[in-house]
């Protein structure tokens, strides 16, 4: 819970979940794997917390849920997005790479903040 | 994958979803391992890892899930219930002759109920605007005669003695003269001691209550408006605060203006100002002229205060045995004394209406059960395609409720209507009436009335409707005529319970219609007839001497008396049905001189003109003349009931008695010279009072100030309107004394009136609503029979193809309805004597339920039920008997 990486995730979870479901329905697993696998398992977080993620996201119907049969012929709880939830992918979406560009931005910067006190 | 929904079997279980889910999880994970090659117990402990709380995980998806769900069932049940709406009224537009009918039923019905509830909640639900208001109370004295105002003397005394009040105050109720700018005005005030306003607790909207340091002799010239008085008076004026305004000729200082809250009852007092006690005024214990209120303090109860009261009415007694004997003192609440009496006919009102209402709802179920017979085999196609019955009976209920919320939408309206006549209606005497509105609790009541009424009209058929059968309903449809004779069944009881509900109502007005009519014979003991009555107060400055009081007086007499078209006028202390007044005991020559032997009686000083002016008849003896003066023999006029009781089997003639003044040395004798008819003082309704009659030129010197030195003009109009005299009167008043206002005209009519009022009210509106009530039901038979005759239509032609009379089948038609209305009336009878025992307190002198009355009831209503039958049977007479045998 102290990892700094971990909470960051949280706030960004919502997001990697939505572009999961993107590609089309999917089971809490599937969504767990394609995470796991797309970032390179570089982003260490609970498996389970997609769970509650998920359910968090069907209650202001960003997804919809219904249970169907799995791949193994299992009886799963398949997820899929919303109207609404693919218009908060793209905001959020658009949010998250400004964010990461003006980080970028300040980070790639050459002068120092002493710069206008010296001119 | 199959997107296939899963068929959904009454309430998911949310715990197992969870669980399912977390675990279908692990498992692939597990897998995903294996596959990779780690050893299958490796692989479960690092999938478990991964995972992470797998409790805290699912007891947060229950959460979620749960609260999901409860979310889901509502927006399901609330979805249904707007399409059942639309579908509702959808149907109703269907038959829209069925739906005005049930609609305007409804209407009159919940509009009616809901007006006379907002009454009621007006005036008696709402609670008194004051703080703690449940801890006023009135403290009143009760004598051998009954409750009587309080002494100075006994008020101070209690106010000494008690501990469980705070504060204890007294009020001492006058009308004032308003001098000043503009024109002389007659209002009505309170004289209250110190504490008056702590008691309320409502604070003041300008300046300040009344001090305690101004409940001083000397210091009480300060005065407190009331917001209709500032408003009317003083055009809202802020300025008046600090200014001097003339009470009685005297000036005081305007201190403090009340808001409007504290105007809570219309024609309240609108001013106060200190009683100010004198020691002499604190000594005296005869005279009882004030009304007692107190606060309890806190943790005191009710009992508590009775039971210390109860001993200081024992003091009371001991201190004054005289003037205090048989003394009791009552605590009541301010709001039980307040509201007691309008509760009583409030109740009979709203009795009346929710028979109305239950009346209409009989109806409208008769109705609904004629339309359930054609609806059910909709209904059993559509629970033979799948539909629950419970969903089925939700919808037809549904249905109901749309009507009947339209007809409470209607309602409104008559209601507005209603409440606009009765919020005018100030002389029904009902405390805050005027502020009955059309408010939210009474809104949620019209709502409320319109879901019992759906469920009381509905329930009924729509479970009958609901359970129809599709096999039952397909055999009837092919042999019409044999059908719904259980449905019938419920129709003829639901026509029953009309039927005794309205015999009931009728019965009630034909009581108060009789006693109307018993109370506009009797003799009031004057003729009221073209007589116009005034009053008039002098002020006790400047008309301090009884000697100047009586000289004014006179001279307003004889200026009356000179006015065109007047044939007679006095003035009197106290006019019947009319305000003040007051009692002695009178002890007759050769009796002891105690209470036991004293005969209580009211006391009227009048002028010799007054007698002829009011009409009153002598029997015996003779009136008053200027013979009847100070110094000569002192006189008196007694009234019939009074001399029956002074001198049963006697001659009163030349008789004295002892009264209102003297002492042992000198008794001041007043010798009867005249016996008067019985006046009913307190109008037609209530008994006689024995009564005595003193010419103002003997009245006794302290009289003046028992009855404030206030008078009332009776004038006798020779012939025109008495009303159209009431200038020439004012006229002749400003000539007495130009600073002075007369007020409280009226005429005698007007005054019998407005003591009759109250009932009359009460009786036209049990009139109006029995007449309602037997209109409803008669249609209610009307649709009963009608329906009869159309189901039964195939007999009745063969009935008539095998020769049948025109008498036979009219008796075979209003047969069907005479049993219900034989049950009806039976019941009814038993409702209308228990519904007049009820009633008794309201109608008192009046008999309990005369047989004529109930007789009349009943004949009415009998008559309306063949009346309502008979046309439908005619109809049955058109039957055509090819078409029956064809069929």
């Amino acid at each position: 819970m102290a990892d700094p990486g971990l909470e960051v995730m949280r706030g960004s979870l919502d997001v990697l979940i939505l572009k999961a479901l993107s590609f089309g329905p999917a089971h809490g697993y599937s969504v767990s794997r394609w995470i796991r696998h797309v970032t390179d398992e570089a982003l260490q977080i609970e498996e389970g917390a997609l769970y509650p993620a998920l359910h968090r996201l069907e209650r202001r119907r960003s997804v919809e849920a219904d249970w169907g049969l799995s791949e193994n012929n299992r009886k799963a709880k398949f997820y899929r997005l919303t109207p609404r939830g693919r218009r908060e992918l793209t905001s959020e979406t658009s949010a998250w790479l400004q964010f990461a560009q003006a980080v970028a931005k300040v980070l790639n910067a050459t002068a120092g903040a002493g710069v206008e006190e010296a001119s | 994958m199959t997107w296939r929904r899963l068929p959904k079997i009454g309430r998911p279980d949310v715990v197992r979803e969870a669980q399912e889910e977390i675990e279908h999880h692990l498992e692939l994970r597990v897998q995903e391992l294996v596959e990779k090659g780690v050893p299958l117990e490796q692989a479960r402990a690092q999938a478990a890892q991964a995972f992470g709380d797998r409790r805290r995980v699912q007891s947060e998806l229950v959460a979620l899930d749960r609260e999901m769900e409860r979310r889901r069932r509502w927006t399901q049940w609330l979805g249904e219930l707007g399409r059942d709406a639309v579908f509702g009224l959808r149907q109703w537009k269907r038959s829209p002759g069925f739906a005005v009918l049930a609609l305007a039923t409804l209407a009159l019905g919940i509009g009616a109920t809901t007006a006379i509830f907002s009454a009621v909640h007006a005036v008696l639900l709402r609670p008194l605007p004051f703080p703690q208001s449940d801890r006023i109370v009135l403290v009143t004295g009760w004598r051998l005669v009954g409750a009587s105002d309080t002494s100075a003397g006994n008020f101070v005394d209690w106010r000494r003695n008690s501990k469980s009040f705070d504060p204890l105050i007294a009020i001492d109720w006058e009308s004032f003269n308003i001098g000043g700018a503009a024109e002389p005005e007659r209002v009505m005030g309170a004289k209250v001691s110190r504490g008056f306003f702590r008691l309320f607790g409502i604070p003041p909207a300008l300046g300040r209550w009344l001090d305690d340091s101004e409940d001083v002799p000397g210091r009480e010239r300060v005065v407190v408006l009331s917001d209709r008085f500032w408003r009317r008076r003083f055009a809202a004026d802020r300025g008046i605060l600090g200014r001097d305004i003339l009470l009685n000729n005297v000036p005081h200082r305007v201190v403090g203006v009340m808001p409007p809250a504290f105007d809570f009852v219309a024609d309240s007092e609108e001013l106060w100002t200190p009683v100010a006690f004198t020691p002499e005024r604190e000594a005296m214990h005869d005279e009882h002229y004030l009304t007692t209120m107190a606060r309890l303090k806190d943790g005191v109860s009710l009992e508590q205060a009775r039971s210390e009261m109860a001993i200081v009415a024992a003091q009371s007694r001991k201190d004054f045995p005289q003037e205090n004997q048989a003394l009791e003192i009552r605590i009541e609440p301010y709001a039980e004394w307040l509201f007691g009496p309008p509760r009583q006919r409030l109740t009979v009102w709203l009795g009346a209406v929710l028979g109305i209402l239950l009346i209409a709802c009989g109806n409208v179920g008769n109705l609904l059960l004629a339309r359930g017979s054609a609806r059910s085999s909709e209904a059993a196609i559509r629970a033979a395609l799948g539909a629950g019955r419970r969903r089925l009976l939700r919808q037809l209920l549904t249905e109901n409720v749309v009507l009947a919320l339209g007809g409470a939408a209607l309602g409104l309206l008559v209601a507005q209507v209603i409440l606009r006549a009765l919020r005018s209606s100030s002389w029904l005497g009902l405390p805050r009436l005027e502020q009955a509105r059309l408010d939210l609790p009474t809104l949620l009541f019209a709502a409320a009335l319109a879901l019992v009424c759906s469920l009381l009209a509905g329930l009924l058929p729509a479970i009958r409707t609901a359970r129809a059968d599709l096999q039952t309903v397909l055999r009837n449809a092919a042999r019409p005529g044999s059908s719904g004779i259980g449905r019938d069944r419920a129709r003829q009881v639901l026509i029953g319970a009309e039927i005794a509900l309205s015999l009931a109502l009728l019965v009630v007005a034909g009581v108060f219609l009789r006693r109307a009519a018993d109370l506009s014979k009797v003799d009031l003991g004057f003729e009221p007839r073209g007589v116009l009555t005034a009053r008039l107060t002098l002020p006790a400055d400047g008309y301090k001497e009884a000697e100047v009081v009586e000289a004014a007086f006179d001279r307003l007499v004889a200026e009356a008396a000179a006015i065109p078209g007047v044939s007679a006028a006095g003035v009197t202390s106290q006019v019947p049905m009319g305000p003040g007044g007051n009692s002695n005991g009178l002890v007759p020559e050769g009796r002891p001189r105690d209470i036991e032997h004293s005969i209580d009686s009211r006391l009227r000083l009048v002028t010799p003109g007054y007698f002829q002016a009011m009409g009153i008849p002598l029997r015996k003896g003779r009136l008053f003349d200027d013979r009847d003066r100070r110094g000569n023999l002192r006189v008196m006029v007694i009234s019939e009931s009074l001399a029956q009781a002074a001198y049963p089997g006697e001659d009163p003639l030349g008789k004295r008695m002892l009264c209102c003044e003297g002492n042992d040395d000198d008794p001041m004798w007043k010798t009867v010279v005249g016996v008067v008819a019985d006046v009913r003082s307190r109008g037609p309704a209530r008994d006689v009072q024995p009564e005595f009659y003193l010419p103002t030129a003997q009245a006794p010197r302290a009289s003046w100030d028992w009855i404030q030195r206030t008078m009332t003009l009776a004038v006798r109009s020779s012939g025109a309107d008495p009303a159209s005299l009431a200038t020439p009167v004012r006229l002749a008043a400003s000539r007495v004394d130009p600073l002075l206002p007369l007020y409280g005209l009226a005429t005698m009519e007007e005054r019998r009136d407005r003591v009759l009022s109250e009932t009359r009210f009460t009786t036209t509106l049990l009139t109006a609503l029995g007449g309602l009530g037997l209109l409803l039901s008669a249609i209610g038979i009307y649709g009963v029979i009608a329906y009869f005759v159309a189901q039964r239509a195939p007999e009745i032609g063969v009935r008539i193809a095998l020769g049948a009379t025109t008498r036979d089948i009219l008796l075979f038609v209003v047969r069907h309805s005479l049993a219900p209305v034989a049950g009806g009336l039976t019941v009814g009878i038993l409702a209308a004597f228990a519904a007049t025992r009820l009633l008794r307190s309201q109608l008192t002198g009046a008999e309990a339920l005369p047989p004529s009355v109930l007789a009349s009831g009943i004949g009415v209503l009998v008559l309306a039920a063949m009346a309502a039958s008979l046309v439908p049977a005619m109809r049955a007479l058109k039957v055509d008997p090819k078409q029956s045998l064809a069929g």
